[in-house]
């Protein structure tokens, strides 16, 4: 059965469209990537799904149950959680208080001391820095913050909105290789992704979106090869396609 | 807390129990308890107007409402006008859930304005009903029937009254700040989605918090009728009465423990200055004052005293170790 099933889901923020036409479905224990440059949707999609933004077409269902309507705080606590673009730190915070609010919505809060000790392993400089006000991390650690926060509610989905933006390349590399660890523990991935190589590497399966819209899918070995994605990601062709034309990223 | 923190706190607690002892004329114990009160309702404000960053100018309905019902049921019963506190304290948990369901739809401004608006229409529409006193008000007891009437002629009792119950609203709000409700108003104070992405419903939250300050603002009311033995639309539901809880808590510092206290003790001192030296012509210089403090705090130090003294403490511990 699909855990996650969307369907021609449509977004709009007042008159502009921010998701014109998406479907996609996440099977159990799989990663799958949302491909895209800058302003195809893929961050207005995610928060679609966890109900931050809400849908003004289409349906989104989650183990057969439909949470289309339902607000962000009931759909964490079914098993969804978002790391978002932009890490939305709690700054004034300390990276234990943050992690804190990130089991949230956990129902049995005995499990808080094991998860914050699965997390602090994933992330060991999370642990040493577990005092510091979240706002004085660095770039790195404010993207390990924002996943370990997200982990803490005990996820069945994560939804994790460009893991790599903003960061060194060495970093980038370690971030995916905790994500490779965590998906190999069973955790089933959906990735908003710009570098399409990263995603590819790791995803089992693959949507690539433009102004809104699902225009190709795939596994992950078809898509390398496919002629359009290297059109669009390797600059070979137009490249005005893959300029912005939706002004909500 | 670090050693110098509880030492500052002692002290602070300690001058203020022996206020009263020092400063025994009748004058300053006057402004004593006024600075009390506007530190109790500026605290009660700061739970949801400081922690959860909801910026409530209404506040004036719940302290208008805590006002007017002991002297209300006073006036209807005869009852002692203590027996209107509780009554108070029930109108306006109601009257905030009834406000804080629709207003919290909004934010930021769009949110303040509302309360704004909330507050004026319960000024204007207790100024024209007769039952409650219309645009005179109403009057408690003249002469106290006995202790719980709580008329005292002397000072010294209402400064100590007013003492206890800003220690309870302190010991409440530390509490709270230590709490993971505390937490979820922090969180939404800092970035609402993010919270409401992690699991916090934002707007259940925000409404137990306004109750929680409404209930302490209607008892700043009661207070304050029961002191003064009178309340009008003005002293009670006045636009200027929920400004003060802003500027006082804005002052001090929003979002800490003690920055209403400090805000009141400075606000009050220069009020009262300001009065005395230009007497009953000198009514418009609240305003005035209020304006210059709302552009010194905007333009120097929008996070008020409190982070005044956290960004220089480090510096002035370490040049006195250095010295």
């Amino acid at each position: 059965m699909d855990t996650l099933n969307v369907q021609n889901l449509e977004v709009r923020y007042g008159d502009l469209v921010g998701v014109a036409d998406v479907s996609l479905k996440v099977e159990m224990g799989k990663v799958v990537a949302l491909l895209g440059s800058n302003g195809a949707g893929k961050t207005t999609t995610l928060n679609a799904i966890a109900g931050l933004v809400p849908a003004s077409g289409g349906s989104i269902e989650w183990r057969g149950e439909s949470i289309t309507r339902q607000p962000a705080y009931a759909i964490v606590r079914k098993g969804l959680a978002l790391s978002p673009e932009g890490w939305r730190l709690f700054v004034s915070q300390t990276v234990e208080q943050n992690l804190r609010l990130g089991a949230t919505a956990l129902a049995d809060k005995s499990r808080m001391s094991h998860l914050f000790e699965r997390v602090y392993e994933c992330f060991p400089r999370l642990a040493e820095r577990r005092h510091q006000r979240s706002g004085t991390l660095s770039g790195g650690e404010r993207q390990m913050l924002a996943m370990g926060r997200a982990l803490m509610s005990e996820p069945k989905l994560l939804l994790l909105d460009e893991p790599s933006l903003g960061l060194a390349p060495a970093v980038v590399e370690t971030m995916y290789e905790t994500l490779h660890g965590l998906h190999k523990q069973g955790l089933t991935l959906l990735l908003a992704e710009q570098s399409i190589q990263l995603a590819l590497d790791i995803a089992d399966y693959a949507y690539v979106l433009q102004t809104g819209r699902t225009v190709l899918e795939g596994t992950a070995a078809d898509l390398e090869n496919n002629e359009q994605v290297q059109r669009i990601y390797l600059g070979v062709g137009a490249a005005e396609e893959a300029v912005t034309t939706s002004p909500a990223a | 807390m670090s050693r110098n923190v509880k030492l500052g706190i002692l002290g602070l607690a300690a001058i203020l129990l022996l206020y009263p002892l020092l400063f025994s004329g009748a004058f300053a114990l006057n402004v004593g308890s006024a600075v009390l009160l506007a530190a109790i309702s500026a605290s009660a404000w700061n739970i949801v107007g400081g922690y959860a960053g909801q910026i409530s100018v209404g506040h004036g309905m719940f302290f208008g409402v805590g006002a007017y019902l002991p002297l209300l049921i006073y006036q209807i019963t005869g009852l002692p006008p203590l027996a209107g506190v509780p009554v108070g304290i029930a109108l306006s948990i109601i009257l905030a859930i009834i406000i804080g369901l629709p207003a919290f739809r909004l934010r930021g401004h769009y949110f303040s304005m509302a309360t704004i608006a909330v507050a004026e229409l319960i000024r204007i529409f207790t100024g024209t009903w007769e039952y409650v006193g219309a645009a005179i008000g109403l009057q408690g007891p003249a002469v106290g029937r006995g202790w719980w009437d709580l008329t005292f002629r002397d000072e010294t009792p209402y400064y100590y009254i007013f003492l206890g119950v800003l220690a309870v609203v302190l010991y409440v709000t530390y509490e709270l700040q230590r709490s993971r409700f505390g937490s979820y108003l922090r969180a939404i104070k800092s970035d609402e989605r993010a919270a409401s992405s992690l699991g916090v419903s934002v707007r259940m939250t925000k409404l137990k918090a306004l109750v929680l300050s409404a209930i302490f603002t209607s008892i700043a009311g009661s207070l304050y009728s029961i002191k003064t033995g009178f309340v009008d639309p003005e002293s009670g539901f006045g636009i200027l009465v929920s400004v003060q809880m802003v500027i006082i808590a804005a002052l001090g510092g929003a979002g800490s423990l003690f920055g209403p206290l400090v805000g009141a003790i400075i606000l009050v001192s220069l009020q009262t200055a300001t009065n005395t030296w230009f007497g009953g012509g000198g009514s418009g210089l609240t305003y005035i004052l209020y304006g210059g403090i709302i552009v010194l705090i905007a333009r120097y130090e929008p996070g008020g005293l409190y982070e005044y003294w956290q960004r220089i403490s480090p510096r002035l511990w370490r040049s006195r170790r250095a010295a």
